[in-house]
């Protein structure tokens, strides 16, 4: 990155639940609210104006179209700091922290918190697009004929509501859908993803056992830690999970994917001044951020585009994908990282990415060392930053040097980040 | 000093603050009073008022209440009356403003605050504000107009049922009796539902058909006569005058608010200057002055060995305090029914979703012991084995974090020898839970000899942050509680065996104001237990007590339906005995004033807490050394 140096100063995120269970009673803004409101107790940031928040959520109301702004209202953050709403799907927080990385280096401002939330508890049902027209021409009317008149025809089916929907809107298939097919083409096996889910659990669970997590989460409405985490997760019952998403010849099942989750994070960036001034350690310097996006209405893998990212990073920065210490590798789905990994393994695959051959492959220990999405679960939006935190914690904790990043995103995108100490 | 400050802003409305300086909350203090009478008068005057806007400035609430302490210093009824008098008055200007006035609620609002409160036209709550009127609690009721208002905004029934049990409400209750006008998420939103009230200038909604209904005369002797049953269930009047004066109060003069509050402040001197009141009030500032805070202490994880019912039940109730708790036993079977009463707890208390399975969510059965590493406050409750204990605590010290809290809730093994094989055994401390651990408000903190002053103070830190009060003891047998409690129920015993019936010897106890007479008491315990205590304090020298033939013979009180009673037990007790009464409470007096001597507690007023608390005696005398200053035992 050019310019001046952006450091990740720290993070702070709520415990993650599955949708309808610890958060059923919130909202995205009091998610989001508690999760900056941990990160200034945590970080003594009472009364400090931060020159720019992003935050944003995937599962939005529209009541919600000031929620960065609301949220910062709701902290003892200086009411002066400015809130910028912005969404990218899973990679929400990721962008959001380098597009304020970047506006840091520039010299713009010199403090910033990215941060991210998701609810699919808090989801807005809306009505149909014939309903909402309707109900806006009998409220325009002015006689009671024109009132009644308005709903000349309406149909039962026009009545019910329309809740989220998750589904990609270009191919009609759902995330899941989309990731079977990946594992089809890439011939990832339902054992692979199985052994991958255990393991991202029971090193989640390692990890809270030695109290890393204790720097990284605080409490809020009563729950204290993430609740997905199974630390009796193992092959026979991971085994006799049905497939999720294609009945008959799947590979993914409820186990070896992200299930739906409620929570938000966030993490606090600064210059090394203004960490200095306000007496914050640094945990590591962003080096370098990329985003990419591939074809996937025309066949590319809808989660493969991290793939593309990470390789025009690794191009840009002179560095080979063997270079890190840390690869933290958001996992949608197990078969989704198996998959990546392949890929870069694949001379082919690896030419059209622009790389002249094969990026090679990791070592496994070094990647999602502490569990991942498939253990903690994945608050769209607050994923990014949950992402950042636990990479900056762990290279400050180990005394690495350097960390890769890399989240994939609904709609064929991937955002990738480098850290070093 | 100044306690309040205001402006107008140029739409007119004045806002004013209330900051009394040096404290952490406001109170309705005499010095407040007045400054509030002066502001009154010099806003009325103001040029161009639109309206006036009440807030408070603390973090902690709008106003916590009158200042207690400053009731001690009214020994006269007629200055009293004078100086209520005042305060009325001040109430009424308040209440007779011809723009609208507006109380900005968050936080506590409670007794004079609330009454303050409703002498506005209108108030605005955040959802987190707690409203009340605990007067009753202290032996007193509202006195700075407070009843009349009250009955006029929650209607009679509604307003009587508040005064009388003194409960909180939160802001959405608060609504629904009329106290608070709209409830707000955001304290932001205070101030601008606020202006909006003021700028719409709406009178003040008159009471509806059926609030009047209720101050018709003959529905008001109905509704008091109710109203003294239901209170009677729960307090004799010689004890505690104040729910039945209200009671009269509202009979008599609740045909208007005008009325009643005048009656207001004819009754309340004689109720402020009574023995009740005057105990009351300094239990709950002794017991207010024994909690402990520490701002940069801030345990996150308890680990608790012993899932028995003492530890299984200090678990729950940590994790339903908001603490992380793992709860560690032989085996995953001797954890399960402690997390089934943990989940019953949750359930009675916090009684909604997703609250109940967070609670759950904090609370989890560690048969390795994993929790301990992590764990800030560590407590042991396993059987009460001096072996056990002492090589416990000796790999506990070595597994634990050096910043932790490690704990006893042994009742009976010094801690001096528990601590003998420890290699710091100053860190060793007592912390003394009582059964039913959800019911008793008292923990005893206990030092023993080696135990080091930090933490003790880390200790009683601890029980403050799980809402009991931590009473410092010295280790030695039976600390305080049990050993006035042994001594008790051994005196009853000996009355009991001397010829007085079980029933007469309960009856006279509960007429001098026990909870419960003390052989029922020793059925609820458990005879076994009663008898293996009084064995440890050498209460006993005979081996041949009827409570020893009762054990023998397997009656074991109410766990076992029958001790010296046949259980479930029915009964109306009768009036009873006042000098059997005194005879009973007496030995209590003489224990206490023991204990105090051979310096188990600090000082009297600490052994007065300990003893009301931890054994329900009779609130009303101050407790047993108070009582016997005061000569009534």
């Amino acid at each position: 990155m050019q310019g001046r140096e952006v450091f990740l100063l720290g993070s702070n995120r709520i415990g993650f639940c599955r949708a309808y269970t610890g958060y059923a009673d919130q909202t995205n803004l009091q998610l989001l609210s508690a999760a900056l409101n941990g990160l200034v107790d945590r970080y003594g940031l009472q009364g400090v104006q931060i020159d720019e928040v992003t935050a944003g959520a995937v599962v939005v109301h529209s009541s919600d179209w000031n929620l960065a702004r609301e949220a910062v209202l709701n902290t003892q953050l200086a009411p002066q700091s400015v809130g910028t709403t912005l969404q990218m799907a899973c990679g929400t927080s990721l962008q959001g922290a380098l597009l304020l990385a970047g506006k840091i280096a520039s010299g713009q401002i010199d403090c910033a918190i990215a941060a991210g939330t998701d609810s699919i508890s808090d989801a807005p049902l809306s009505t149909s697009r014939k309903l909402a027209s309707r109900l806006v021409k009998a409220q325009r009317a002015k006689t009671l004929g024109a009132k009644l008149a308005a709903f000349k025809g309406l149909s039962l089916r026009e009545l019910a509501p329309l809740p989220p929907s998750t589904h990609e809107p270009r191919t009609g298939l759902s995330m899941g859908q989309h990731c079977e097919l990946m594992a089809q083409q890439w011939g990832i096996r339902r054992e692979d993803q199985d052994q991958w889910a255990i393991e991202s659990h029971h090193k989640a669970h390692a990890a809270y056992q030695r109290g890393f997590y204790d720097d990284l989460v605080s409490g809020h409405n009563g729950v204290l830690r993430d609740t997905h985490i199974r630390a009796d997760a193992n092959l026979e019952g991971m085994a006799a999970l049905k497939p999720a998403f294609d009945r008959a010849n799947g590979t993914l099942s409820a186990g070896n994917s992200t299930p739906l989750t409620d929570g938000a994070s966030s993490v606090l960036l600064g210059t090394r001044e203004w960490a200095m001034a306000h007496g914050l350690p640094i945990l590591a310097r962003i080096q370098a951020g990329r985003t990419a996006a591939n074809h996937f209405t025309a066949g590319d893998g809808l989660l493969m585009a991290p793939t593309q990212a990470v390789a025009d990073l690794l191009k840009q920065t002179h560095l080979s994908l063997q270079d890190f210490d840390l690869y933290e590798i958001h996992e949608a789905f197990a078969a989704q990282v198996l998959c990546t990994l392949k890929a870069w393994e694949d001379d082919e695959f690896c030419h059209g990415l622009g790389a002249t051959e094969a990026l090679g492959p990791i070592d496994r220990d070094k990647i999602n060392p502490v569990g991942s999405s498939l253990a903690l679960g994945h608050p769209f939006a607050a994923t990014g930053a949950r992402v950042l935190g636990v990479a900056g914690h762990w290279l400050d904790q180990q005394a690495a040097k350097r960390a890769l990043i890399s989240v994939c995103t609904a709609g064929g995108m991937g955002v990738a980040a480098i850290l070093e100490r | 000093m100044m306690m309040l400050n205001y402006r107008q802003d140029f739409e007119g409305i004045v806002w004013l603050r209330l900051d009394q300086p040096d404290s952490r909350v406001n109170t309705l203090s005499s010095a407040m009073l007045v400054q509030l009478e002066n502001a009154l008068e010099q806003i009325g005057e103001l040029p161009n008022l639109r309206g006036l806007v009440i807030e408070s400035a603390k973090k902690s609430g709008f106003i916590a209440g009158a200042d207690i302490k400053e009731f001690d210093q009214f020994q006269d009824a007629e200055v009293l009356r004078v100086a209520l008098t005042r305060a009325h008055a001040l109430m009424d200007r308040l209440a007779s403003f011809e723009v609208p006035t507006v109380a900005c609620i968050h936080g506590f609002c409670l007794g004079g605050g609330l009454e303050l409160a409703l002498a506005c036209r209108h108030r605005v709550a955040t959802a987190d504000a707690k409203l009340g009127f605990p007067e009753v609690k202290l032996g007193l009721f509202p006195g700075f107009g407070g009843t009349g208002r009250c009955i006029e905004r929650s209607g009679a029934l509604a307003g009587m049922t508040a005064m009388l049990t003194g409960k909180t409400y939160k802001a959405y209750q608060a609504r629904r009796l009329g106290w608070v006008d709209r409830v707000l998420n955001s304290p932001d939103r205070l101030r601008w539902a606020a202006r909006k009230l003021i700028l719409a200038a709406r009178p003040q909604t008159k009471p509806g058909l059926s609030h009047r209904l209720m101050q018709w005369q003959p529905v008001r002797k109905v509704l008091a006569k109710k109203m003294r049953q239901q209170t009677l269930k729960k307090a004799l009047p010689e004890h505690y005058p104040a729910p039945f004066a209200l009671i009269e109060l509202f009979e008599r003069e609740g045909a208007c608010s005008r009325s009643m509050r005048q009656g207001e402040i004819e009754r309340f001197p004689a109720l402020m200057l009574s023995r009740t009141s005057q105990s009351l009030r300094r239990i709950f500032l002794a017991a207010e002055s024994r909690k402990v805070r520490q701002p940069d202490f801030k345990p996150r994880r308890v680990h608790i060995i012993g899932a028995g019912v003492m530890g299984g039940d200090i678990a729950a109730w940590a994790a339903f305090s908001g603490y992380e708790v793992t709860l560690q036993d032989l085996s995953a079977e001797a954890i399960e029914p402690a997390l089934e009463r943990a989940k019953s707890l949750f359930k009675k208390r916090l009684r909604t979703q997703p609250a109940i399975n967070n609670a759950l969510g904090r609370i989890r059965a560690d048969v390795q012991g994993q929790g301990i590493a992590l764990a800030d406050v560590i407590i042991e409750a396993v059987v009460e084995r001096l072996e056990v204990k002492s090589s416990l605590f000796q790999s506990l010290e070595q597994t634990a974090k050096p910043t932790a809290i490690l704990a006893t809730n042994t009742s009976s093994i010094p801690l001096e020898d528990i601590a003998q094989n420890m290699q710091d055994p100053t860190r060793l401390v007592g912390i003394h839970f009582f059964n039913p651990v959800a019911m008793l408000p008292l923990v005893e903190v206990v030092q023993g000899k080696q135990t080091a002053f930090h933490w003790i103070t880390g200790a009683q830190a601890w029980v403050t942050s799980i809402r009991k009060t931590p009473l410092v003891v010295k280790s030695s047998p039976g600390f305080l509680v049990n050993r006035v409690l042994a001594s008790y129920m051994m005196n009853a015993l000996d009355i009991l065996e001397s010829g007085t019936s079980a029933d007469q010897i309960d009856a006279a106890a509960v007429s001098a104001g026990m909870p419960m007479g003390p052989i029922e008491l020793m059925d609820s315990v458990g005879l076994d237990i009663c008898l293996a205590v009084a064995e440890q304090l050498a209460l006993t020298q005979r081996t041949d007590t009827l409570l020893h033939q009762k054990v023998q013979s397997g009656q074991l009180g109410r766990k076992s339906n029958q001790g010296f009673y046949t259980w479930p037990l029915k009964r109306s007790l009768p009036q009873g005995d006042a000098a059997l009464g005194r005879r009973l409470l007496g030995i209590i007096c003489d224990t206490t004033l023991t204990c105090v001597e051979e310096g188990i507690v600090d000082n009297a007023e600490a052994a007065d807490i300990g003893i009301i608390m931890g054994t329900g005696f009779a609130p009303f005398l101050g407790g047993p050394i108070r009582a016997r200053e005061l000569g009534a035992l």
